[in-house]
């Protein structure tokens, strides 16, 4: 479970809060979707949830541990899938696999079956020897993704997964979110692509300029809204109207 | 035109590392004073230490051929060395920035002419070209100048001379590189280039670095004298009647004031000017193909069984600390550009130490003025030295000094990670003190041979070299937490560009300096010298570690990359 109770973040080079005030909780067992524009503040967000940020005020809990006072302790429960995979194209992709369960203390066994299992599943299980720098965007946010998987981890956080994926993986992906949030794991993704949220998730979120719009699953969206659209034409309304309103 | 133009400057800025212009209002900070100091301080540095040995060069051969009337040949071999001063560093310069970066692809896509596309980099290539031919031809000008006080036009032909000599040899690399890069598939790759070009360019260096010193020390020599610079046989004075610019310009200098001299000089800037225009007009189209494919990637694929062997053999658990430190030294070593700049210099510094020391072993052995020196190296200074050199090579591989600049890209991902930031920089740490060990080793050890100490002088000198090398890998790893370079687009920046590495490096010259004068100039024995530079610094090392890794912690968790 991931809790967020009233996150604050300014960047120190500028005045604007990216993140303002915002609380969220993500059940064990939900698959969650983080929506809004650029900028909006959905990659801060995360990155302060996986520890990479320090919020200015407010609290993070991982499956109850409190980030701040047992960092280490929290980050071990959580799987992180960044928006950039551009990381050390001087490594060979086992190299880097072989360090993320290292670090996370994965045994030498499970550490085996779960690359093998996922990176055949994401089609780069022959190309374990070859250097990162070698592979295309859509094969390192592949490796990324089993990266992210090897230690098995309670809480998995995606930011833009689905960039730069082939179809087959994309599905593949959406696979295993289902799988672990069946498991009764989190999930908690931001996203672009509408149709994917619409489908996939139980609940989801939308974020304008650091705040949170709206809360909840996609009925009570539409409840909320009046209308019975597709997420996107609902996404845009609720953005618009925000933007309105702080105008 | 404006395209070329356009072109040309956006290669200036990017092979220069040029800053933008200022935005309006923007306000210098005392941090941006600083910089620009320490970057003048630095380029006036690397300007002296290359002026000093011009300078000398002319200076030593002016002075050998006056008295047989001969002080002439110093233009010829001027003009001759700025030829292959300028075809070496616009080899390297060529091929460094053939292909800079995906950029080139893009302009592949616009509707630029090829011709606009070679002649725009050969003009950006050629500008730091005519800064090395200027500068070189002006040391000899100069002193030909005070020594001989010729027509005054002779200073506007060497500047000219300066300008115009390095065109044919840019030429000449464009004429080698661009047919070899249309056949050689495997050239066609960017990190490839840079390992080549960086072996290459310290082939060149040490080349260089031979060819002045030895020429330097037999300067004195007449029969040597006859055989490579004064007799119609020797070799200036052939490659200076086979190369017609380097003559030209070797007669207009001679005798700036004549008639023939305004001839020599339009003559050779016409066959100079020819080059870059032959090349641009008939290599332009296979330029732009061979950028095509240009950092294709092409990946080993492993077969079924063989990634689940591969699998099976490769990913074991292994030690946290031992993981982060091989991943130190894999991202570092596997990086061509940190591995010529940085660790490499464990190797080479005793390879230029040993050629200068090859070519002028006679000149010390017999110059008065050392002869102090040779007697205090004799009687327990060598010990000192030879812990210097240690001291120094251990210290100089700017690993530790750039640790956390050359990882800023990859600090999100780390800070995610379930690691304490202070054992995460205790593994870079730990890769340097590495490498300092080994420099160490390789500097005492080998200037210990070299001054034939003995056991307990080669303990003393390992010891001070361990010591001050830990420490100021410590004190840069300080330096790089305290400031690190984050924001960069080329690993080259992080490293190469990096006021922390000049900081560490001058900082180790000069400690180095400082220490070996104060133990001679307080008469200190090895022992006394090993507790003062060797047992005390590494006190304070460990001293400084201490507190260490909360600061970095705590200065980590402050960084937004």
């Amino acid at each position: 479970m991931i809790e967020l109770s009233a996150i604050t973040k300014t960047y120190a080079k500028s005045a604007v809060k990216a993140v303002d005030s915002l609380s969220l909780t993500i059940k064990n067992g939900e698959i969650f979707g983080f929506l809004g524009p650029n900028g909006a503040g959905k990659t801060t967000t995360i990155k302060v949830v996986t520890g990479v940020l320090k919020a200015d005020c407010g609290a993070v809990r991982i499956d109850g541990v409190d980030l701040a006072a047992a960092p280490l302790d929290a980050k071990r429960r959580i799987g992180y899938v960044s928006d950039n995979p551009e990381l050390f194209a001087r490594l060979k992709a086992a190299e880097y696999l072989n360090f993320v369960a290292d670090v996370y203390g994965v045994g030498s066994v499970e550490r085996q079956e779960r690359i093998a299992r996922y990176t055949a599943l994401f089609g780069i299980k022959d190309v374990l020897s070859a250097s990162i720098g070698s592979f295309s965007h859509g094969m390192k946010q592949k490796l990324l993704i089993s990266a992210s998987l090897v230690h098995d981890p309670d809480n998995w956080l995606l930011d833009e997964p689905m960039v730069g994926l082939d179809p087959k993986s994309a599905f593949s992906l959406k696979e295993i979110m289902r799988e672990r949030a069946a498991a009764g794991k989190t999930v908690f993704f931001s996203t672009h692509v509408m149709e994917v949220a619409e489908k996939l998730c139980d609940r989801l979120a939308i974020i304008n300029k650091g705040a949170i719009v709206f809360n909840g699953t996609l009925a009570e969206l539409r409840t909320s809204q009046g209308v019975d659209d597709s997420l996107e034409k609902l996404f845009l309304e609720l953005v618009d109207d925000s933007e309105e309103a702080t105008a | 035109m404006r395209v070329f133009l356009s072109l040309t400057a956006l290669y200036l800025k990017s092979f220069y590392n040029l800053p933008g212009k200022r935005a309006p209002g923007a306000k210098t900070t005392p941090k941006d004073v600083f910089k620009a100091l320490g970057i003048g301080l630095l380029a006036l540095f690397v300007v002296g230490q290359m002026g000093a040995l011009f300078i000398a060069t002319n200076m030593a051969m002016y002075e050998a051929l006056a008295p047989a009337g001969l002080q002439g040949l110093v233009l010829l071999n001027m003009a001759v060395l700025a030829t292959v001063l300028t075809l070496a560093v616009g080899f390297l310069t060529a091929l460094s920035t053939y292909f800079l970066n995906d950029m080139e692809l893009q302009f592949l896509s616009m509707p630029i002419k090829p011709k606009a596309l070679l002649g725009a980099k050969f003009a950006a290539v050629y500008v730091a070209e005519a800064v090395v031919s200027i500068f070189f031809i002006a040391s000899a000008v100069i002193i030909f100048g005070i020594k001989e006080a010729p027509h005054p036009l002779m200073y506007l032909w060497g500047i000219l001379a300066g300008m115009l000599l390095p065109m044919p040899a840019l030429a000449l690399s464009y004429l080698i590189q661009i047919p070899l890069m249309g056949i050689a598939r495997f050239l066609k790759n960017k990190q490839t280039i840079l390992f080549i070009g960086g072996i290459l360019g310290l082939a060149m260096a040490l080349g260089f670095n031979l060819y002045f010193q030895s020429t330097l020390s037999r300067l004195g020599d007449p029969a040597w004298l006859a055989r490579h610079v004064a007799g119609p046989d020797s070799l200036l004075a052939k490659l200076g009647s086979a190369y017609p610019p380097a003559l030209f310009t070797w007669r207009a200098l001679s005798d700036p004031a004549s008639p023939q001299a305004l001839t020599s000089m339009a003559l050779m800037a016409l066959m100079c000017m020819a080059g870059p225009a032959l090349v641009v007009f008939f290599l332009s189209d296979a330029y732009a193909k061979s950028l095509v494919g240009f950092n294709e990637s092409q990946i080993k694929k492993l077969g079924a069984a063989g990634a689940n062997a591969f699998i099976q053999a490769k990913l074991r658990r292994g030690p946290v600390f031992l993981s982060l430190v091989k991943r130190e030294i894999n991202l570092m070593n596997r990086e061509p550009v940190y591995l010529l700049n940085g660790p490499f210099l464990i190797v080479l510094g005793p390879i230029i130490i040993g050629i200068l020391m090859i070519a002028q072993k006679d000149a010390f052995l017999s110059d008065p003025d050392l002869a102090g020196v040779l007697a205090l190296l004799r009687n327990g200074g060598g010990a000192i030295l030879a812990g210097l050199a240690g001291a120094f090579l251990g210290s100089g591989t700017s690993i530790s000094c750039t640790a956390l600049s050359r990882d800023a890209k990859a600090l999100p991902f780390l800070k995610s990670l379930p690691l304490s930031a202070g054992r995460f920089m205790l593994a870079k740490l730990a890769h340097g003190l590495v490498f300092a060990l080994f420099g160490s080793i390789m500097g005492a050890g080998l200037s210990g041979y070299a001054l034939r100490l003995s056991a307990s002088d080669m303990a003393a000198a390992l010891i001070v070299a361990i010591g001050l090398s830990f420490l100021l890998n410590l004190g840069g790893l300080w330096l790089d937490t305290a400031n690190p370079r984050i924001k960069w687009d080329n690993p080259m920046a992080a490293l190469k560009q990096n006021p922390n590495s000049v900081i560490a490096i001058l900082g180790a010259m000069g400690i180095a300096g400082a220490s070996g004068y104060a133990a001679f100039a307080l008469g200190l024995s090895t022992w006394v010298f090993a507790f003062w530079f060797g047992i005390l610094p590494l006190l304070a090392f460990a001293l400084l570690l201490f507190p260490y890794p909360r600061y970095a912690a705590k200065r980590i968790a402050a960084l937004e990359a």
